[in-house]
């Protein structure tokens, strides 16, 4: 292997790990406030705790969504 | 322990599956030295000859292949409640029936006219069932297709099942039927003066920024399935690829599968209920 293609693949490999970890940051934050305010509103009226689960869990899995578009591209820069 | 003649055979018969695919399984996980032997991410695409490059005459055999597979396991499975329907539903019926009126409560939250609450569910409901259904095959050792070297291998028991959802052509078809059937709702409902109005609201000048607001709609609905299932299928084989699909694919496939699968499927049809009922109200 070359120089220049030994470069080319280590700086995919840093790439993508920079892209999957920056990516993370932002569908940590949402998913830990809807937890925490999900937590909250279930404190506060016990009776709604299992209409309130599935609505967190469905806005969950939206918050996900950035994160998963990082994944994708990490994906990308790996195997494509 | 006390086991029925049933739980018996599913016993033996799970052992000899696992026996049988372990088998299939070592001699070519042995010789893939690297994963990116595997050829994660590359499809096998069969092009018509004559046509090279034409967008409309290349073909995905396992995408056709395992929708037509799923809609014919759809089509028996609802055939055989309809053979044993009854006023006091056995345990398949309910759960179809329990399924059905959740969907069903969800839609008439989501659409305040009444006239439309039935055809939005139907549209709901059947994506629901296919996506639900082939998300659920989506995190299984099964048949797929790989590409190495150039060459295209058919992969049977070594590779994850290659599902229709984890294919961006299925979800971008979906989310486009979803955009406009929405708008041929809003047409219908206001009529065709006041739908165009919609697009120069508040003023004349964010047409533009409405325009792209539509068209960022079934990227975002398609990307979001398709990073799902793409995503989980890849992560299954790459924790299992230490495993040689032993013992991890079943515990991945519950989580993946199963509950993300679920939750996805639940959530493309929520949000195409959404998407048609902020144009209908």
């Amino acid at each position: 292997m070359e120089i220049s293609e030994a470069i080319v693949q280590a700086a995919k490999y840093v790439g993508a790990g920079i892209c999957m970890g920056f990516a993370a940051i932002g569908p940590a934050i949402g998913e830990g406030n809807i937890g925490a305010h999900a937590m909250d509103a279930m404190a506060r009226q016990p009776e709604m705790a299992g209409n309130l689960q599935i609505r967190m869990i469905i806005a969950d899995a939206i918050a996900e969504t950035t994160g998963l578009y990082g994944l994708l591209i990490s994906f990308m820069i790996l195997f494509a | 322990m006390t086991l029925s003649k049933k739980e018996k055979t599913f016993v033996v018969a799970m052992v000899v599956a696992i026996v049988v695919v372990w088998i299939l399984a070592l001699p070519e996980m042995g010789g893939m030295k690297d994963l990116k032997d595997a050829g994660i991410g590359s499809r096998w695409v069969y092009t018509f000859p004559g046509s090279e490059g034409s967008f409309f005459t290349r073909v995905n055999f396992l995408t056709v292949g395992v929708g037509l597979l799923i809609v014919l396991f759809l089509i028996g499975v609802t055939r055989g409640i309809r053979k044993t329907y009854s006023i006091v539903p056995n345990r398949k019926q309910s759960l179809v029936e329990y399924l059905l009126q959740y969907v069903y409560d969800l839609t008439e939250e989501g659409i305040s006219d009444k006239r439309f609450v039935k055809p939005v569910f139907v549209i709901a409901m059947t994506l629901f069932l296919f996506i639900a259904s082939s998300n659920l095959l989506s995190g299984m050792p099964g048949i797929g297709a790989s590409i190495r070297n150039g060459e295209t291998y058919l992969t049977i028991f070594t590779d994850t099942w290659y599902v229709p959802t984890s294919d961006l052509n299925t979800n971008g078809t979906y989310a486009l039927i979803v955009l406009i059937v929405s708008h041929l709702f809003g047409i219908k409902v206001r009529g065709f003066k006041a739908w165009a109005k919609t697009f120069f609201e508040p003023t004349f000048i964010m047409f533009p920024m409405n325009v792209i607001g539509e068209l960022a709609k079934p990227i975002s609905h398609s990307c979001r399935l398709f990073g799902n299932i793409f995503g989980g299928g890849i992560l299954v084989f790459i924790l299992s690829y230490i495993l040689k699909f032993l013992f991890m694919p079943m515990f991945l496939w519950g989580f993946f599968g199963m509950f993300f699968g679920l939750i996805q499927a639940l959530i493309f049809s929520v949000l195409t209920i959404v998407y048609i009922g902020t144009q209908i109200n």
